[in-house]
């Protein structure tokens, strides 16, 4: 209001000229203030921007491409809902080509240049980890898609979980097999971050449900012959031999115990049977295989079937687990935002920690650490050159077959 | 009893995967032997290989049988469009030579990786052949393994007969051993180059094109595998082909056996550490100059 009186004031020996142009001048500089407060954020009239680095290019692109059209489609959901706190939503993103160091700066730019009010977590454990002790010291609250437990280990209390966590990815195939009665496991274990982890989950389950582990090895992510492994674990005869692996080291595994007649009861692994490339891979080898997904598109979630028909209508491929766990870290947001009221980071985050909400991939439900404890995982299994959902058993669009006939 | 035939199959398992590796490092051998060039996209040319057959399997359901030739004679034509393209066009004497070529081939794997990766993505690849067992008394060997294997060791005698029993590979020798000598008996030695490229490159699509049956590849491993052929020629001796195929045995033998008795994440560090021990007491390689091209 000052600014306005100014004209009126006494005169002193300035002349009516200069004070105008003055004048002229700070009104300028108020409103290209204004101007460049909205396109950098923090607006409170502007679309609410959310943040994120995703792995466009590179080797890991594929399933992050999927992360990337789940945040899409659901931001385009948000606003089909009229929005958030009575503004449209929308994405500011960028390309970290799966570099952590690449994800830190782009974090840091999103934070500081960008100032976007709310942030999503990248594709990938190993970049969620490089940017959690960023995004907790500017106190962004911020949904993960990173399934180990150690970046939600209390440490970084602005980040949640909103994947399956990893020692609960297999807990399904455990309880199949004690319902056929097997009694016997033999454990291979990728020398990595995630597999390691996920082989604590299955020997805790396997101990409460009275299954011993009678063998038990790891080896390292660039192992290429499996033979020796295989032979030695068949050695043990057990009844099950399951693998926390990724997709080549489950090929390699599989392809290994068939050649040297190694046979097991049930075959699973962790990753590897969940992607359409290990069935393309081995064949006929592939079917009586079991694998874990976090989600499949029949499973009853809310609005699951809708999810999936939109998604294919929007980008013209079926959605995979990825997508899904993306889209339902939109709906965990949007339902945060809407229990805080306003974008106060502190509020938002309290918000995650409080909600038990009904998504596409499931119960969105975390405990006082912010690990994701309502998301669980499913068993499939490749029959006939295809993949299905075989437990648990309310779910399956099959039956499962097995034991796994000798080689 | 029973012991006995684990430990034979261990070692038939070995000698097999020898010769995976062996028939990996062919082409790399043979371009270093001649040229004294280290190609850093050989690797990419396995995978590149690799890839191109399970689209083959992909379209047409065809199996190595056809995948094999097509990429033998695609690479053929990609090395001599390299030599031609790039090769030809640097200085590849003295110490200076040496960095150009390696910055040139490491560039190449580089848009060659990402071309890749372009148009296969990166996920990892393999096609479903060769994969029952093949019974020998009581012994169960992976199909897969004594294929690649075989061909590793045919081809091998193949070569080894060409260089020495035939006039083109008379040449190449003589190349191999003096270029300045056999330039100035009248060879034309920027022609031999020019095959001697085009041939490893070759190679390198074949083993690409059936190993892929055994090991799943991905847009992006060719680095990797470059690294694993390069261990194992220079532990042979570089550029040595007799050297090459002890040390393809002896890295085979040992990677499976330390496996079974010592664990897998011992396997890859035994064979590094003895790597490490030729450099040290035998830098020349296993064999050295002895049996060089």
């Amino acid at each position: 209001m000052a600014l306005f009186q100014r004209p009126h004031a006494p005169r002193r020996s300035l002349p009516s000229g200069h004070l105008f142009i003055a004048c002229l001048l700070l009104i300028a500089l108020v409103l290209s203030a204004c101007a460049s407060s909205t396109s950098g954020g923090s607006s409170s009239s502007g679309p609410i921007r959310i943040g994120f680095s995703i792995t466009e290019t590179g080797p890991q692109s594929a399933p992050a491409k999927f992360d990337l059209q789940g945040y899409q489609l659901g931001v385009e959901a948000i606003n089909a809902q009229g929005g958030l706190l009575g503004r449209k939503v929308q994405l500011v993103y960028y390309d970290d080509q799966g570099s952590a160091s690449t994800a830190v700066q782009l974090y840091q730019r999103l934070i500081t240049t960008d100032k976007v009010d709310l942030l999503v977590g990248p594709y990938q454990t190993d970049l969620t980890s490089a940017i959690a002790p960023l995004v907790t010291r500017y106190k962004m609250a911020m949904p993960a898609m990173a399934a180990n437990l150690e970046p939600f280990s209390g440490r970084y209390p602005y980040l949640v979980q909103s994947i399956t966590q990893t020692p609960r990815y297999m807990i399904p195939v455990i309880d199949l097999a004690a319902t056929k009665g097997y009694k016997t496991l033999a454990l291979l274990i990728q020398d990595t971050a995630f597999p390691r982890e996920l082989a604590q989950g299955i020997k805790q389950e396997a101990a409460s449900r009275g299954i011993r582990v009678v063998f038990e090895a790891t080896y390292p992510a660039d192992t290429n012959d499996f033979t020796a492994l295989v032979l030695k674990a068949g050695a043990a005869k057990p009844d099950m031999i399951i693998g926390a692996t990724y997709l080549a080291d489950a090929e390699g595994i599989i392809r290994a115990a068939r050649a040297s007649n190694v046979n097991a009861k049930l075959f699973a692994f962790s990753i590897g049977p969940v992607e359409p490339e290990f069935g393309s891979a081995l064949g006929d080898a592939a079917n009586g295989i079991l694998g874990t997904t976090l989600w499949f598109p029949t499973i009853k979630t809310s609005g699951n079937a809708e999810f999936v028909q939109k998604f294919r209508a929007r980008f013209g491929r079926d959605p995979d687990y990825h997508a899904a766990m993306a889209y339902a870290t939109m709906q965990a947001l949007a339902a945060a935002v809407k229990m805080a009221g306003s974008l106060d980071q502190t509020k938002i985050r309290d918000a995650y920690l409080k909600l038990d909400l009904q998504t596409v991939a499931g119960e969105f439900k975390l405990n006082s650490l912010g690990q994701q404890l309502g998301y669980q995982s499913y068993v499939l299994q490749w029959q006939n050159g295809k993949q299905e959902l075989v437990w648990p058993s309310e779910v399956a669009t099959s039956p499962v077959q097995l034991p796994h006939p000798n080689w | 009893m029973l012991q006995l035939q684990t430990y034979l199959l261990l070692l038939l398992t070995g000698i097999m995967w020898g010769g995976v590796y062996l028939l990996m490092a062919f082409g790399l051998n043979l371009i270093y032997g001649v040229m004294k060039v280290v190609n850093l996209a050989h690797g990419d040319f396995i995978v590149v290989a690799g890839l191109l057959a399970v689209t083959l399997y992909g379209a047409f359901q065809a199996g190595p049988v056809l995948a094999i030739p097509l990429a033998t004679l695609l690479f053929l034509l990609v090395g001599l469009a390299v030599y031609r393209g790039l090769l030809a066009h640097v200085d590849t004497t003295g110490s200076q030579g040496e960095l150009r070529t390696l910055l040139i081939t490491f560039g190449l794997s580089s848009i060659i990786s990402n071309i890749a990766l372009l148009i296969w993505g990166g996920q990892y690849q393999s096609v479903p052949f060769f994969q029952s067992a093949v019974r020998l008394g009581p012994l169960f060997l992976p199909e897969s393994l004594i294929v690649s294997s075989l061909v590793a060791f045919v081809l091998a005698f193949a070569v080894q007969f060409w260089l020495t029993r035939t006039r083109w590979g008379r040449l190449v020798r003589a190349t191999a051993q003096s270029e300045l000598g056999a330039a100035s008996c009248g060879l034309n030695t920027g022609r031999i180059r020019l095959l001697t490229f085009a041939l490893g490159a070759a190679m390198a699509g074949a083993a690409g094109a059936l190993t892929v049956v055994l090991i799943p590849v991905q847009a992006a491993s060719g680095g990797f595998v470059t690294v694993q052929a390069f261990t194992l020629i220079a532990l042979g001796g570089l550029g040595n082909y007799l050297g090459a195929l002890l040390a393809a045995i002896l890295l085979g033998v040992i990677e499976v056996s330390s496996s079974y008795f010592l664990g897998a994440s011992a396997a890859s560090a035994m064979i590094y550490l003895i790597f490490i021990l030729v450099l040290i007491v035998r830098p020349q390689g296993l064999l050295g100059h002895r049996g060089r091209i």
